[in-house]
């Protein structure tokens, strides 16, 4: 009951602490964009337009007004639901980012998954082995890994899997003959809600390389934070204490060690999963993946300034969202933080 | 401390494989096609399912499946009629008389009409909806409908380029009572043409799905269903055709193309088409002498170009027109000659103590090899004693600068019409008035202006080949190559080459 009252006024913390933060971001957002030696006035226009024309269009859209009146009216707009209209694809910025949103996030929750479970067992490896000669070949290994940014290992698994094996596809969601779901926009989610297996199994497939690709960039800093951790826990008395009592290895590993050793490890893991959320821009464009982060990339390419307005506050609010689940976590992981 | 597996590590273990396996033991399909569909790697998606609403020149391909135009062009870019059977624009180039066909039907069965026409050109743009096509049809006044099947289009200046547009970018008849029962929203979701194919499926930024028109007023196509795959990036179009996940793609590098025209089962093309790469010039700073610009045009080694960066397929330019298009200068030729440049830089007063000195604006990655060229540029105007500096631009920034007076002397460029026709070359490129090119001179200004209201089309193009051949040799405008179109294929898909890169599931066929 406790915990519950702890997690509950964290929350109310959180979000209280989340407004002016969203406020903060979006007016910096709105002046860097404004500063940008863009005219939003004449991409709204064909090339072909007059310089009257796009006079007209920009005290239109209000760009002959003082910066602080821009912004106020935009807040205001935003307060009503309305981000804006897209200066490329003419369509409203929030049915845009809501149409692409779930695909991004699909995307990262699965990558996120995949990120984690090569971290953890990659860290219990590297931890086993300490000492041996497999650990430096561990070392290097994760070095490796590290260093390799995601759009490289997109390339190198499409090649490996899409072009040289021919097992998996590699562009967007579904292959061609597939019934799309529309129910949540979540296709996978979509798919078991209206019972159809060889959708999602489709969807899948095309979900590994992508995922895999931003996974396995992210996995070997997981891997070496908790093989730190644990050796930090692996200092402390109960684990010695829990020898003492008989207990195997394993079981130590598993309910002392690892219950410890997971706190510094799952911080990093929402720090990462902020980055990832923001991060896939590339990985969308190589895998056809039709996300919010290819709509980025088409709005920065045609200074689509509502779009990229939009887009910026949506990842703020994702990363605030997933940094109040990660301390929720937390304290629900170490007792310890719910006395303080 | 020993690392075991157990009974049960290696059961849990199995488990996993044997759901991973089942997952990719479906991979199979993925690949499958028949001759009745094919899948098309294309780079770029629609901006909008409303074809009036944006120009974009690669997503015409897409429309022109879709929708179409009231004019069509040949192949070798001629304009035929289409939903117009006849047109003529009066010599005043005031008006223009047409006729329509009388059995064309929109997808939901609707049949095309003259509102439909009045509805898409006129009423449409004056609603006050933010459409493109308003800018290409500022001067058209009105429609008037004279019979079911015939009507005239007026305008207020003449307007020698309308049957042109009328096959140009956006301009897609549109269905007036679909799009006033549903609104314009949601027409775009579900968008009704009376194209050689039906949208059946659309994701944006990943696949749209096509399936025939069985109704198509015209040829019908030999393919049941397109799907085209939006693949943005090169690599992954290239690993697409080679995987066989898709049947064509195109503007893959052309190192690649080159691969893969030599890959068993593909064959791969480099098409020149109607699109110029060109350097835009100003007529003041470090290019207010006509020496120095005419000393950097003869420095350019084009073919040296072509061959390094498109294998030799992008044909060298000595006017700003394409081969075959009604502006194009044949016979003539403007030189390469460096030791012509050292001369024209010599006698201005230009040593290598006090060199002349400008600065190249380009862009990366807006068009293939375009930063290459751009440094190849610099390598070969310092082999002569120009002293260059180069400068990055976005694309999106060109029109901004070049508003604002903020270009710098040159500007690498790429420029696409479709039409072929010259006023839409030379014309855009040098009218003063528009935001196309950096020229601002009078000399050259005047008489592009003068042509833009020139009704008679032989008077027009012969004014057009002078202007161009004038720019040329007043270093106003300096055209550097031929854009081309890399496309590898399956070799058994068939389909009709167009000389302004136009790709149409509807010409294509399996032999």
């Amino acid at each position: 009951m406790r915990m519950f009252a702890t997690i509950a006024k964290l929350l109310v913390k959180r979000v209280l602490t989340a407004i002016p933060i969203l406020l903060l971001v979006s007016a910096l957002l709105f002046c860097i964009l404004r500063i940008l030696p863009v005219d939003p006035a004449a991409m709204s226009l064909p090339p072909n337009a007059t310089v009257q024309e796009i006079e007209a269009m920009r005290t239109e859209m209000g760009l002959n007004l003082p910066l602080y009146q821009q912004y106020g009216i935009w807040l205001n707009k935003l307060f009503h639901g309305d981000i804006g209209r897209s200066i490329h694809f003419r369509q409203n910025v929030t049915s845009l980012i809501g149409s692409t949103l779930p695909a991004t996030i699909e995307l990262a929750v699965i990558a996120m998954m995949v990120a984690t479970v090569f971290g953890l067992a990659g860290g219990l490896f590297l931890f086993y082995v300490r000492g041996t000669r497999a650990e430096a070949v561990m070392d290097f290994v994760s070095i490796l890994l590290l260093s390799l940014p995601e759009f490289l290992w997109s390339l190198f698994l499409l090649l490996i899997f899409g072009v040289f094996f021919e097992v998996l596809p590699f562009t967007g969601r579904l292959s061609p003959g597939f019934e799309r779901p529309l129910v949540t926009g979540f296709l996978l989610l979509d798919s078991l809600i209206t019972g159809n297996i060889p959708t999602f199994l489709n969807a899948l497939q095309h979900m590994i390389l992508p995922c895999l690709a931003l996974g396995i960039a992210l996995s070997p800093s997981l891997m070496r934070v908790l093989r730190s951790s644990l050796l930090d826990a692996y200092q402390d008395d109960y684990i010695q204490q829990a020898r003492l009592r008989g207990l195997s290895e394993k079981r130590i590993l598993i309910r002392h060690g690892l219950k410890n050793a997971i706190l510094p490890t799952l911080s990093l893991m929402g720090v990462q999963f902020g980055f990832l959320f923001g991060g896939t821009l590339l990985v969308e464009i190589i895998y056809s993946y039709p996300g919010m982060g290819n709509l980025m990339v088409d709005a920065i390419r045609n200074a689509d300034l509502p779009i990229i307005q939009g887009a910026g506050l949506t990842y703020c609010v994702a990363v605030l969202v997933i940094s109040i689940v990660v301390d929720s976590l937390y304290l629900i992981l170490n007792p310890k933080l719910r006395v303080r | 401390m020993t690392f075991e597996i157990d009974r049960r590590n290696l059961l849990q273990m199995l488990g996993l494989a044997a759901v991973s396996g089942s997952v990719l033991s479906q991979a199979s399909f993925a690949f499958a096609q028949g001759t009745d569909s094919v899948t098309i790697g294309w780079p770029s998606d629609v901006p909008s399912w409303d074809p009036n609403l944006r120009f974009v020149p690669d997503a015409q391909p897409l429309f022109k499946m879709v929708f179409d135009q009231p004019l069509d062009q040949s192949p070798d870019l001629k304009l035929i009629g289409n939903l117009i059977t006849k047109w003529e624009l009066k010599p005043d180039g005031l008006s223009m008389p047409f006729e329509i066909r009388s059995d064309v039907k929109f997808h939901n069965g609707d049949p095309m009409t003259m509102e439909d026409f009045k509805y898409t050109f006129v009423d449409r743009i004056k609603s006050g909806l933010k459409l493109d096509i308003a800018n290409s049809w500022r001067t058209l006044t009105d429609i008037e409908i004279l019979s079911p099947t015939s009507g005239v289009m007026k305008f207020s200046a003449p307007t020698p380029t309308a049957p042109q547009w009328l096959a140009f970018l956006g301009s897609y008849l549109v269905p007036k009572k679909y799009i006033e029962s549903v609104g314009p929203e949601e027409f775009a979701k579900k968008p009704v043409g009376t194209g050689p194919y039906k949208l059946v499926d659309y994701q944006m930024n990943s696949r749209i799905v096509l399936e025939r028109n069985d109704a198509y007023f015209g040829t019908k196509p030999k393919i049941k269903r397109v799907t085209i795959d939006i693949i943005k990036d090169p690599s992954a179009r290239t690993a697409a055709i080679q995987s066989g996940q898709v049947d064509l793609t195109v503007n893959i590098p052309v190192r690649e193309a080159e691969r893969l025209g030599k890959t068993e089962g593909l064959t791969a093309e480099i098409n020149p088409f109607t699109r110029l790469i060109l350097l835009q010039m100003r007529n003041d700073k470090g290019f207010t002498d006509m020496a120095v610009r005419l000393a950097a045009h003869h420095a350019i080694d084009k073919a040296a170009l072509s061959k390094a960066f498109y294998g030799g397929a992008a044909v060298p330019l000595s006017v700003p027109a394409t081969p075959g298009t009604p502006g194009y200068l044949p016979d003539y030729k403007f030189a390469y000659d460096p030791e012509l440049s050292k001369k024209l830089l010599a006698d201005a007063g230009y040593t290598a103590d006090k060199p002349a000195t400008f600065t190249l604006a380009a862009t990366n990655g807006q068009f293939p090899s375009d930063f290459d060229i751009a440094r190849a540029l610099v390598q070969m105007w310092q082999k002569v004693g120009l002293k260059v500096e180069l400068q990055q631009i976005e694309y999106s920034k060109y029109f901004e600068l070049n508003r604002g007076g903020q270009l710098p002397e040159a500007t690498l460029y790429s420029f696409d019409n479709a039409t072929g026709d010259p006023e839409i070359f030379s014309g855009y490129l040098m009218n003063p008035k528009m935001p196309f090119g950096a020229w601002k001179g009078p000399e050259i200004g005047d008489k592009i202006l003068k042509l833009f209201v020139e009704p008679v089309y032989e008077k027009r193009i012969a004014g057009y080949k002078a202007v161009a051949q004038e720019a040329v040799e007043t270093g106003a405008n300096i055209p550097i190559l031929q854009s081309v179109q890399t496309l590898v294929r399956k070799k058994s898909l068939n389909y009709v080459k167009y000389g302004n890169a136009w790709v149409l599931g509807s010409t294509m066929s399996w032999s």
